[in-house]
């Protein structure tokens, strides 16, 4: 059991992002890792007729505890069908998605994704990480992309080293030419930010801050120029007591996704 | 002159001098003579794991499995290729992981890949040190949804399929395979990759229950193994028990690989240690959090904690005696119940397993 009294981390808030973007009554896809917590914690709050789907085709599973992998039991328990994983995908290629939430190592000014390497060398990367799984699946198929991770220059540069999946590509219509299916990223979120994209351009816009970073901070925080939103910018509503204290006692009590990594 | 005109552009980013390496992969002529004079007579096919790899798996073959992940993975058939010191090898893995380990033993040249890590345990550092050391050569990128049409294009008797995934992205431009054309009936520019049916050359696929001709039952997340089934030229069906024809027959509704794929049937209780088997057992998380966290700081660790776990061991039965024996057996029955709700709910917590604290336990 987790501390109540200890106030929300980076990832917590996160996760209460996460599930404030999620409308009742909609299929909602979930990838692994803290966009599971955000799922589930809202429908233990505001929207208790979400269905969520996984990518090991589990559907609508009861709740259990934290899934650890994206076919584990937790994401099948007790379904009432289990696709096959080409249909689990497909399921967004045919317009019964309304909603999927992806991670991300990199993310550009256009919400291109990266989580195969970072390095601009293919063959001698400085890292190499997990490769697309289904993230590049869901990026291309689904209706409203929403985009979840933590915030540094690095993190958000102006063009990712690999794209493993594509967002708005090159911005404009590039992302529809291209052949893709589905708006694109709607949102990028991060513990400093609510991010959306230019109607038009389809570059990264501030939405809204996490209450004490200014646009100045958000700025210093991303690697390429950040679009301002033609009104003033909006706070982005804290964690309740109430959702910090279902996350901790309910949602993830082990805190599986939601302790801050140490170094 | 190759029988394909591969993507041009990832064939020279990738720096494949020599393509034919990739054609089996796609032979579908090859694949469906394999599959014309395997034995199609329903006859009893069982053998020991040890008979099943010498037999079926050559140097060279293109090798993959079924399961998703850590979970129903025919991770102790896999130790016993490992053990035989299988050369050569090309891989396909849902999560390269498993590709990890061959790769350690000189087992895997060659990898195509989707997925490298263990989701929330974290990147596989030892993947990533071998690929830079030229351990490992990848062949081709995919996403898993990408491949899994692949697989699904063979079973579905098709020379490949349309895709609006991986379109776009780099991926393409990292897969010799793929081919970006216009939509054959549409007037409009809309561009669709053309994903080719994939042939592995053997595949291992485990399951609950065969019976001993290789119908074989899947209980949880049948995920690709239906289609890699129908694909593979060689399958090896490893089971936890070998049931009467009659009991797959009568009770075992749900997904059934048919006899006709199977080239070899091996009883082998425990066969997804120390991965998780829906219904059966847990995954040991410490063992996963031991190898990723210990063996992924450096090759001499993750050399020295394979040789303990995969030499060390003859088989799956040493294996889980290592885990625990009967304790550990008990332990994570009770938690695959529990997390599947087929038990009384319990509480998760466990000593995780970190650099400077190893509890000693696998449960």
């Amino acid at each position: 059991m987790q501390d109540l009294n200890v106030p929300a981390n980076p990832l917590e808030t996160l996760a209460y992002i996460i599930a404030q973007q999620i409308n009742d009554h909609s299929i909602v896809y979930i990838g692994t890792g803290i966009p599971m917590v955000g799922g589930i914690l809202a429908k233990k709050t505001h929207a208790p007729n979400i269905t969520i789907v996984y990518e090991s085709g589990g559907q609508d599973p009861i709740q259990g505890d934290m899934p650890w992998s994206v076919a584990c039991p937790f994401t099948w328990r007790k379904s009432p069908t289990i696709m096959e994983m080409s249909y689990s995908f497909a399921q967004c290629y045919n317009g019964y998605v309304d909603m999927g939430f992806l991670g991300f190592a990199q993310v550009d000014m256009y919400g291109n994704v990266n989580t195969h390497l970072i390095g601009k060398d293919f063959h001698k990367p400085k890292v190499r990480l997990t490769g697309s799984g289904g993230n590049n699946d869901l990026s291309s198929l689904t209706e409203n992309m929403i985009l979840v991770g933590l915030q540094t220059p690095d993190k958000f540069p102006e063009k990712v080293d690999f794209i493993t999946s594509v967002g708005h590509l090159t911005g404009g219509n590039s992302r529809r030419e291209a052949g893709l299916i589905g708006n694109g990223p709607s949102a990028v979120i991060s513990p400093w930010g609510v991010y959306d994209f230019h109607p038009v351009s389809k570059r990264m816009r501030v939405k809204s801050l996490t209450p004490g970073v200014t646009f100045e901070i958000a700025q210093s925080l991303t690697g390429f120029e950040l679009l301002r939103p033609e009104s003033e910018i909006p706070d982005t509503k804290l964690i309740t007591p109430e959702a910090l204290k279902i996350i901790r006692t309910d949602v993830d009590p082990h805190g599986v996704f939601t302790t801050m990594p140490t170094a | 002159m190759s029988k394909y005109q591969y993507n041009q552009e990832a064939v020279e980013n990738l720096r494949l001098s020599d393509t034919s390496i990739l054609d089996r992969l796609v032979d579908f002529e090859s694949a469906r003579e394999a599959h014309l004079k395997k034995e199609h007579a329903k006859k009893d096919k069982r053998m020991t794991i040890g008979e099943a790899v010498a037999t079926y798996v050559q140097d060279g073959d293109i090798l993959t499995d079924g399961g998703f992940s850590y979970v129903r993975t025919p991770h102790q058939a896999f130790f016993e290729v490992i053990r035989q010191g299988k050369k050569n090898l090309q891989m396909i893995g849902a999560p390269n992981t498993n590709q990890s380990f061959f790769i350690v033993y000189g087992c895997v040249d060659y990898s195509h890949n989707s997925y490298t890590g263990a989701e929330m345990r974290g990147i596989d550092k030892s993947y990533d040190r071998m690929l830079k050391a030229k351990r490992v050569k990848i062949l081709s990128e995919w996403s898993h949804g990408g491949i899994a049409q692949g697989f699904k294009a063979a079973q579905l008797g098709t020379p490949g399929v349309f895709s609006k995934q991986m379109i776009g992205s780099d991926i393409v431009r990292y897969n010799p395979y793929l081919k970006v054309m216009q939509h054959p009936l549409k007037n409009d520019p809309d561009p669709v990759v053309f994903v080719p049916a994939l042939y592995p050359d053997v595949a291992f696929i485990h399951c609950h229950a065969a019976d001993k001709y290789g119908n074989a039952y899947i209980y949880g997340p049948a995920v690709n193994d239906l289609a890699v089934a129908a694909a593979t030229r060689k399958l090896i069906i490893t089971a936890e028990e070998i049931v009467p024809e009659n009991d797959i027959r009568y009770n075992k509704q749900g997904q059934i690989i048919p006899f006709f794929y199977a080239d070899a049937v091996v009883e082998m209780p425990f066969g997804a240690v120390p991965g998780n088997m829906p219904g059966y057992y847990y995954w040991s998380r410490q063992w996963w959090e031991k190898v990723m966290r210990f063996g992924g700081a450096s090759d001499e660790n993750m050399k020295a904690f394979l040789d303990e776990w995969i030499m060390g061991t003859k088989d799956q039965f040493e294996f889980v005696d290592k885990l625990g024996g009967a304790k550990w057996i008990a332990e994570a029955r009770r938690q695959t119940k529990a997390a599947e709700g087929d038990n009384e709910d319990i509480d998760f917590s466990y000593e995780e397993y970190t650099l400077k604290h190893d509890s000693g336990l696998y449960y």
